[in-house]
């Protein structure tokens, strides 16, 4: 039912929507109610709309929800309504409703900016790429004037990896942008320079990325002048040029680069690979010992010439470098040369210079005999602390516990000694006597976070959560509950070791919790990138934009998630296997009198038979065949967003524990693994479990393929495998007729590999 | 290159590693009462530094008994593989310096268990003497008896003292 408004309520119905936009939310209701108390008007879409996108930007979400839905029913054709519910549900992150209705408000306003704007945005969060062009095309199309609308269409296209068009668009909007375009205030030079700058760099990665790496070198060459961060552009041209096998020019541009930084490892590669210098040669060397000389400050190259050479040549040029560490006092000498530890021979070496040094500073005060001047005092005790970490580094823990404790008694307040001997003990798997040690050293300077974290790391390895709570509570937030303090800072390393640690002592509702936490924290993140969208395109940081966005997808790769999800999974196998029921039901099947073993066995036979049945209904749906794997891994999908919390609810770790689905959870935390972390033979060990519990044999017999791709040797995939094969022995002759046979074709071939 | 030897402050962050430093060196041990005072004493009570590492520490007080003000030294030492080094010098220059600033002290005082020879040697170069011998002083240790090493000031100006330039 449309209706219009006379004069006066429109007026008052364009300054609600001004209300909102400035945020002035009670005026705004207060001229809704003003419309809507008139008996003609209570029923106006838009201002019901407006008066529910003022209540929910109030937080009263059921009420806002509510009255916008009823607008949009009184005028299915207004655009304004669809823009107002797409809102709505982007607050609620119901991203692919909103696309909906930002369509549907577009049907009735084709050319409304602000809708295809908001509509480009969700559509780029949820990567729908080629909505995104499309929309993009449109802003483009009826705003050409705008800067936003280049870029944002250029950009569309790069990610659709259409460099060709990407680039002709960027390239076309310099030239005409840019051609005439004269500021006249310094500070809008300067951001007019950076942001042509950047355009620039964007354009060469554009194509770059499309494999023309010859037009992407001549791009830079030819706007080098225009180019501000000289940096970027160096080390760019630099990859280019040894891409294109341009050596000369390549190893002038790392020469360039070390006279900017002589202690950038990636320069000496470059310029390693300009020289054409393979590995282990003495040219190395000689390059090496150039730059020393050039560069006396630079530590790097005389690091780097320690890991071409060998024997006594080794020795040669370890000997003064080390000798300079220890006189120095550096602690991280140890953490310097482990990466030779590789090389027998080398470690070989090293400990006999260190042990050599000693003696000659227990007997004489000097590093060596002939030595005029006294080595400090420290050197002695920075030596022994080096053979600690040395010993403890081969695994002679006995050796190194010897070393700290001489070091210590030379020193005793020195912490890192502590430290490093609470290390030692960590390694050999004495989580007590670590945190012992690493407590101490904590104590001795309360001041250092580092020692702090460490320690409290340490005792939840050593299943002390509470007391790590305690002792991380020294540096959180004043008042605030430690353990909340750090879920917001999102402190991830904290959650993680929690959640390991409730597992370890089976306090599943607890691990459960992190888990969640962790999952949470991830999301979040994922939603953080919403807000770059338009900022990134304004500020002209189009490479860093581009590269947040690909971040972005892959962000659940990362090793925190991957714990977490292993947890959880784990956790809710765990669950599966062993329900544990609610106090209610407890009681009433106690007063049964049935002893526990009893309980057990008619639990048992309660899951079996509701196994049973689902077998039955499973093997009529599987008679379609191969098509199972797609549509198996797409129904599992729906049913885990279905059951997705919210991000509000509140985590219970006793309401976590009797989870009614906890494989449906498990799988959730399992998709992304499986496409991001699918080299880790973990996730197809975790595949296969949740499946096999599922009774899946095609995606139990998918997770043993990937698994035996990646790790053949491995102990735990080869004991699955044969269990499948076993139960598959059994179950192939009662599987439905494609499907068996197609088992057995799979089975033999496995067999042979 | 020569060690910087540096002096720090006393706070609630490092007094642990006071304590651990005047168990390790010294053969009496100090109550939880004595390192309250030491966190109050601002500049009386320094850390010692030795190429950045914790070696030694001094801690003093106002003291008016016997109608006089003078500064007692209640601890002041260094680990034994830095001995010396010029450590003790110091702080032992940076105490009378405080008191030089001051103005207002009769005279600096310690205790020194007898057969301390090292100790009675490297403050009777810098002018303190000892003035009594206390029998049984300590509790617990042998020998129990204290020599009384002095250092007389005269108020209001450096005369009679030392040249003491850091």
């Amino acid at each position: 039912m449309k209706v219009q408004l006379p004069p006066k309520e429109n007026a008052l119905y364009k300054r609600i929507v001004k209300c909102y936009e400035h945020k002035l939310y009670k005026n705004g209701l207060k001229f809704a109610k003003q419309i809507l108390s008139q008996p003609q008007f209570a029923d106006h879409a838009e201002t019901l709309a407006m008066k529910g996108l003022i209540l929910n930007a109030l937080g009263r979400r059921a009420e806002a929800t509510d009255l916008v839905r009823r607008g949009l029913k009184n005028n299915l054709g207004s655009s304004t309504c669809w823009h107002v519910y797409g809102l709505i549900q982007r607050s609620e992150k119901k991203y692919d409703e909103v696309i909906k209705c930002f369509r549907n408000a577009l049907k009735w306003d084709p050319s409304n900016l602000q809708i295809l704007r908001e509509l480009s945005l969700v559509q780029i969060h949820t990567r729908d790429l080629i909505g995104f062009r499309d929309t993009r095309h449109q802003l483009f199309k009826i705003k050409p004037t705008q800067r936003a609308s280049w870029l944002g269409f250029a950009i569309s296209y790069h990610l659709l990896q259409d460099y060709e068009m990407a680039y002709k668009i960027a390239e076309a909007f310099t030239k005409s942008c840019y051609r005439d375009f004269q500021p006249e205030k310094r500070d809008a030079m300067a951001t007019f320079e950076y942001e042509k700058s950047e355009l620039y760099l964007y354009q060469s990665m554009i194509l770059h990325e499309s494999g023309d790496v010859g037009a992407a070198r001549k791009h830079m060459l030819d706007h080098s002048t225009e180019i501000t961060d000289k940096i970027t552009y160096y080390e760019t041209v630099g990859k280019y040029h040894l891409e294109l096998e341009e050596y000369g020019q390549a190893e002038s541009v790392y020469r360039k680069l070390i006279s900017f930084n002589p202690d950038n490892r990636f320069y000496y590669d470059g310029l390693m690979k300009s020289l054409r210098i393979e590995d282990g040669t003495t040219e190395k060397v000689n390059v090496y010992k150039e730059i020393q000389v050039m560069y006396p400050k630079a530590g790097l190259a005389k690091r780097l010439a320690l890991e071409c050479v060998d024997g006594e040549e080794f020795e040669a040029l370890l000997e003064p470098y080390v000798i300079n560490a220890i006189f120095r006092g550096a602690v991280t000498l140890f953490t310097d040369l482990e990466p030779l530890y590789k090389n027998p021979q080398k470690v070989e070496i090293i400990e006999n210079l260190m042990i050599y040094l000693i003696d000659n500073m227990e007997r004489f005060g000097k590093f060596e005999e002939r030595d005029v001047e006294r080595a400090p005092v420290t050197s002695l005790l920075w030596s022994y602390y080096y053979l600690a970490k040395h010993y403890d580094r081969l695994g002679q823990t006995k050796t190194a516990l010897k070393y700290i404790d001489i070091a210590i008694e030379h020193t005793p307040t020195l912490n890192d000694l502590y430290i490093c001997k609470s290390k030692i003990y960590k390694h050999a798997g004495d989580y007590p006597a670590a945190v012992e040690c690493m407590n101490e050293a904590r104590d001795m300077d309360t001041a250092d976070r580092y020692i702090n974290s460490k320690c409290a790391k340490y005792m939840m390895r050593a299943n002390l959560v509470d007391d790590a709570t305690e002792i991380l509570g020294k540096f959180t937030r004043e008042g605030a509950n430690p353990i909340d303090n750090l879920n917001e800072m999102q402190c991830m390393w904290f959650l993680t070791e929690a959640a390991a640690a409730y597992q370890r002592q089976g306090r599943w509702g607890e691990a459960l919790k992190k888990c969640l936490e962790i999952e949470r924290h991830f999301n979040d993140i994922l939603d953080d990138q919403y807000d770059f969208h338009t900022y990134c395109i304004r500020k002209m940081t189009l490479r860093s934009y581009v590269k947040l966005l690909r971040l972005e997808d892959v962000l659940h790769a990362h090793p925190f998630y991957f714990k977490a999800a292993q947890i959880a999974i784990n956790v809710y196998l765990y669950l599966y296997d062993n329900p544990l029921k609610s106090q209610s039901d407890e009681e009433q099947l106690n007063t049964e009198n049935l002893s526990p073993a009893e309980l057990k066995k008619l639990r048992n036979k309660q899951r079996k038979a509701k196994k049973k049945a689902e077998l039955e209904q499973q093997s009529a749906a599987a008679i379609a065949g191969k098509k199972d794997h797609h549509q198996k891994s797409k129904q599992s999908s729906e049913e885990g967003d279905s059951h997705t919390p919210s991000s509000t609810d509140e985590l219970v770790p006793e309401k976590l524990v009797v989870e009614p689905n906890p494989l449906e959870q498990a799988i959730r935390f399992l998709k992304p693994l499986q496409s991001l972390a699918a080299q880790k033979v973990e996730t197809h060990i975790m595949a296969y479990e949740i499946y096999s519990r599922r009774d899946k044999p095609l995606l139990m017999l998918r997770s043993i393929r990937r698994a035996l791709k990646v790790d053949s040797e491995n102990d735990v995939v080869q004991k699955l495998f044969a269990s499948f094969k076993e139960a598959m022995a059994v179950k192939v002759t009662s599987l439905p007729e494609p499907l068996s046979e197609f088992m057995c074709q799979e089975l033999d071939k496995l067999g042979v590999a | 290159m020569r060690p910087r030897i540096e002096l720090g402050e006393v706070t609630v962050h490092n007094i642990r590693q006071l304590k651990r430093l005047n168990t390790v060196v010294f053969p009496v041990s100090y109550n939880d009462k004595f390192y309250k005072d030491v966190l109050q004493a601002g500049e009386l009570a320094r850390l010692a530094y030795y190429n950045d590492v914790v070696v030694g520490g001094v801690c003093c007080r106002i003291d008016t008994t016997e109608g006089q003000r003078r500064l007692y030294i209640m601890t002041l030492g260094c680990l034994a593989p830095y001995r010396r080094c010029g450590i003790g010098t110091v702080m032992l220059k940076h105490v009378l310096n405080y008191v030089e600033k001051d103005g207002n002290f009769d005279a600096l005082y310690l205790h020194v268990q007898i057969n301390n020879d090292s100790a009675i040697a490297f403050y009777q170069k810098f002018g303190f003497n000892i003035v009594e011998t206390k029998t049984s002083y300590y509790k617990r240790i042998e020998p129990a008896d204290a020599h009384v090493l002095q250092k007389n000031l005269v108020k209001g100006g450096s005369k009679g003292s030392k040249a003491v330039v850091g």
